[in-house]
């Protein structure tokens, strides 16, 4: 068996609000192994925003190992921590945050534009174009945000979260701000994906129709995992649920 | 990072999106930048404008005669103690002043000359000048040795100056910017043919550069004497104004006549007039009753070889005295003079010559016993007085171009400010995407560099079109240079990396998570 891309043990996040500790994580451990998409639910305040950010090396462990990729990221530095989020993981957020007035290839640039040593500006268009093309999108190349479609947007920023190539994909409420239609649409692209990339996806979601499209699925409350199972039967792709519901 | 177009990109969304504050931001720094170029230009016209005027007045001018008289009249007379230790008997001066003509009348030589306009001044120069003159009994002026009696002036080192040290003065100091050559004598000059008027006047023999020298001078009618002139020793004479307006009469022109000097016939070429109505030409005076032909037709007509004097200039008058050192020690080394040795001719600034010229011989040999100590209190004195008044000037305009240009950085930074409020949550995207701290706020100090430069660009423009206003309207004289132009410019950009610092540390550090759920 191959290495996990994420090894997590025992893993507590505690923040401190003057005199009040607030124990968002209470110790988890977590194992994810390559190729697996894994949703994470779980509701507000239950911890799954702060897993995430532990995840996302946004935010370091009060408590616990974190190993990403076999390394252990619990004690690096911000610059190092930076250095990992620009080439091991690749974010897709709620809401777009594509940057306005831009084109769609230079926002898929961006994190390219952090990474060390510096890519020449020819490999990164080369780059962000072949990132496009894996998500369909090579006519909208010089697009602005305002001219795409909702989903359309939501594929450029997975093309931006692939263009250097990470291990792991971490997506936060990826369908929060988009029409039931529109959010099919963009799991289905993240199921596509895997299957054509074999890349790791971690999903965050309260809702449980889009958790539904993982291959294991973890429940999360009062920061601890309160269920971890796999799920056998994801929802047929290409079936949209309104027609399924007609009988 | 810094040259790469999507933060340029950015620079203009964030102007585009705060467009008011932005346009007043710039307007800050233009108006900033503006005053700065434009009070540089004043202070620069002011500067040129000072020294345009002293040197107009001659303040940069150095004599160097044949002989020194200070040494030979110590030693001869004794009329008056001329070594430099005089000035210390301040209370004594008035005295030697007032008793000195009564004991020197030997140097009175007023009855030798035959004008009419008798002037002291030339009396003084007579007795620098040296005895070398063809004693050539057909010449119709006075011969040195007529003139100096015993030929003794100088201790016979008046025969000193050549044109080979006219040269190395001119070649081998840096501040001298043009140098003449000068023989002087008194001559009569004609008009050709029976009855023809004449003038005895002031006759110079010098080199072309002279009106370089002469600041004050116009030319009416004609020209200078030509440089292939000078080379052929041609006969070509250039009039004083006195002397045109006496022998052809007033606003006439005499160029093309001939006049006769020593039986030989000069082309006129000229007339040399002032264009200062404080030095108005009048009979006598040496620059305008004068005539000025080539320096080497006289060393041909007269067989001459030696100068009486070299005028020079320096390129700034404040260093008319350094300069007029380096000329002494120059000519001392030409001339092989021991350090025990005296100077075997004078140097004296225009300052000395200034108050020679106006003076009786006697009371300008006292005044000249203490002529370092005169010419440093007077046009020196002058000019560095004048030249502080500029330069308070220009540090108070100056402070008012720091304060603006400050109160532009303010408000770039203000715009920053709000541009890291509007863009948080892009900040924390770009974190997560990998940038470090200092990717994230070069890219804030680059746009208020942007930013700033803008406003830079455009007051400079908005400062040399002031500049200019202010020449055309109220005759300030001015003075834009390049260099302060892209100074002023390159103060913006840096006015821009000041201001954009504290909103660049600000975004840096705000936290990537909160950041990303901003609203």
């Amino acid at each position: 068996m191959s290495k996990p891309v994420i090894s997590m043990h025992d893993v507590k996040k505690i923040y401190e609000l003057g005199d009040n500790k607030v124990h968002a994580l209470r110790g988890v451990s977590l194992d994810i192994e390559p190729g697996e998409f894994v949703t994470i639910t779980g509701a507000s305040g239950s911890g799954k925003s702060t897993l995430m950010h532990i995840l996302g090396c946004l935010d370091r462990v009060s408590a616990g190992t974190f190993k990403l990729n076999d390394k252990d990221v619990s004690n690096l530095s911000r610059e190092e921590l930076a250095n990992i989020r620009n080439k091991q993981i690749g974010f897709v957020f709620q809401g777009f945050n594509l940057l306005p007035r831009t084109t769609a290839t230079e926002n898929v640039e961006v994190p390219l534009l952090y990474s060390r040593p510096l890519i020449p500006a020819v490999e990164r268009k080369e780059k962000a174009l072949r990132a496009l093309e894996k998500m369909g999108l090579s006519d909208r190349a010089d697009h602005h945000p305002s001219q795409l479609s909702g989903g359309q947007q939501q594929r450029v920023a997975i093309a931006r979260a692939l263009v250097n190539e990470p291990s792991l994909i971490l997506a936060d409420e990826p369908t929060g701000n988009l029409d039931t239609k529109t959010g099919q649409d963009v799991m289905q692209t993240l199921l596509d994906l895997r299957e054509s990339t074999g890349i790791t996806i971690i999903l965050i979601t309260h809702e449980p129709e889009i958790a539904a499209y993982g291959s294991r699925i973890i429940s999360i409350r009062d920061g601890l995992i309160v269920s971890d199972q796999a799920n056998t039967r994801p929802p047929i792709p290409t079936e949209s649920p309104s027609l399924a519901a007609v009988p | 990072m810094l040259t790469n177009p999507h933060f340029l990109n950015l620079a203009i969304q964030t102007l585009r999106r705060n467009q008011l504050q932005a346009i007043l931001a710039i307007l800050g720094v233009t108006i900033g930048v503006s005053a700065l170029v434009t009070s540089i230009a004043l202070g620069r016209g002011a500067q040129q404008a000072i020294n345009e005027q002293l040197l107009a007045v001659g303040a940069n001018m150095i004599v160097i005669s044949a002989g020194n008289y200070q040494v030979e009249r110590s030693q001869d007379s004794g009329a008056a103690p001329a070594d430099h230790g005089f000035i210390e008997q301040n209370d004594s001066i008035t005295q030697h002043l007032v008793s000195i003509p009564q004991q020197t009348g030997s140097y009175d030589l007023s009855h030798l000359i035959t004008t009419a306009e008798y002037n002291p001044a030339n009396t003084l120069r007579l007795i620098n000048t040296h005895y070398e003159d063809d004693p050539n009994a057909e010449h119709d002026h006075p011969t040195a040795a007529e003139r100096l009696g015993d030929t003794m002036a100088g201790l016979g080192a008046a025969a000193t100056l050549t044109l080979d040290d006219a040269d190395a003065i001119l070649n081998q100091l840096d501040g001298v910017q043009f140098v003449a050559s000068g023989v002087h004598e008194n001559a009569r000059v004609q008009q050709p043919g029976e009855g023809g008027r004449s003038w005895f006047t002031r006759l110079h023999g010098t080199e072309p550069d002279l009106p370089e020298i002469r600041r004050g001078w116009t030319f009416p009618h004609g020209r200078f004497i030509s440089r292939s002139e000078y080379n052929n020793s041609a006969q070509v004479m250039v009039l004083g104004q006195v002397v045109a307006d006496r022998l052809f009469g007033r606003g006439v022109s005499p160029v093309g006549q001939t006049l006769e000097l020593w039986n030989q016939p000069f082309q006129i070429i000229g007339v040399v007039g002032s264009s200062s109505w404080v030095t108005q030409p009048s009979a006598g005076d040496d620059q305008f009753d004068a005539v000025y032909v080539p320096v080497t037709t006289v060393h041909t007509l007269l067989n001459l070889s030696k100068l009486n004097t070299i005028t020079a200039t320096t390129r700034s008058a404040g260093a008319t005295t350094q300069v007029a050192r380096q000329i002494t020690s120059l000519l001392r080394q030409r001339h092989g003079i021991t350090e025990q040795m005296p100077d075997d001719f004078t140097v004296k600034t225009q300052a000395e010559q200034i108050l020679g010229d106006g003076l009786p011989p006697q009371v300008a040999r006292v005044v000249a016993g203490n002529m370092n100590t005169v010419d440093n209190i007077t046009i020196e004195q002058l000019s560095t007085s004048l030249q502080r008044a500029n330069a308070t000037m220009m540090a108070l305009l100056a402070g008012v171009a720091i304060v603006s240009l400050l109160v532009g950085g303010i408000g770039v930074t203000n715009l920053l400010l709000l541009s890291v409020t509007q863009r948080t949550r892009e900040v924390g995207l770009r974190v997560a995407m990998g940038a470090r701290g200092r990717d994230i706020a070069s890219q804030f100090v680059l746009e208020a560099v942007a930013l700033s430069l803008m406003g830079g660009v455009l007051g400079a423009i908005a400062g040399v079109i002031i500049a200019n206003s202010l020449e055309g309207v109220l005759q300030w004289s001015t003075n834009v240079s390049v260099l302060s132009t892209v100074l002023a410019i390159v103060v913006a950009a840096l006015l821009g990396v000041l201001a954009g610092v504290y909103p660049a540390r600000r975004a840096a550090r705000l936290d990537p998570i909160g950041a990303l759920h901003h609203e």
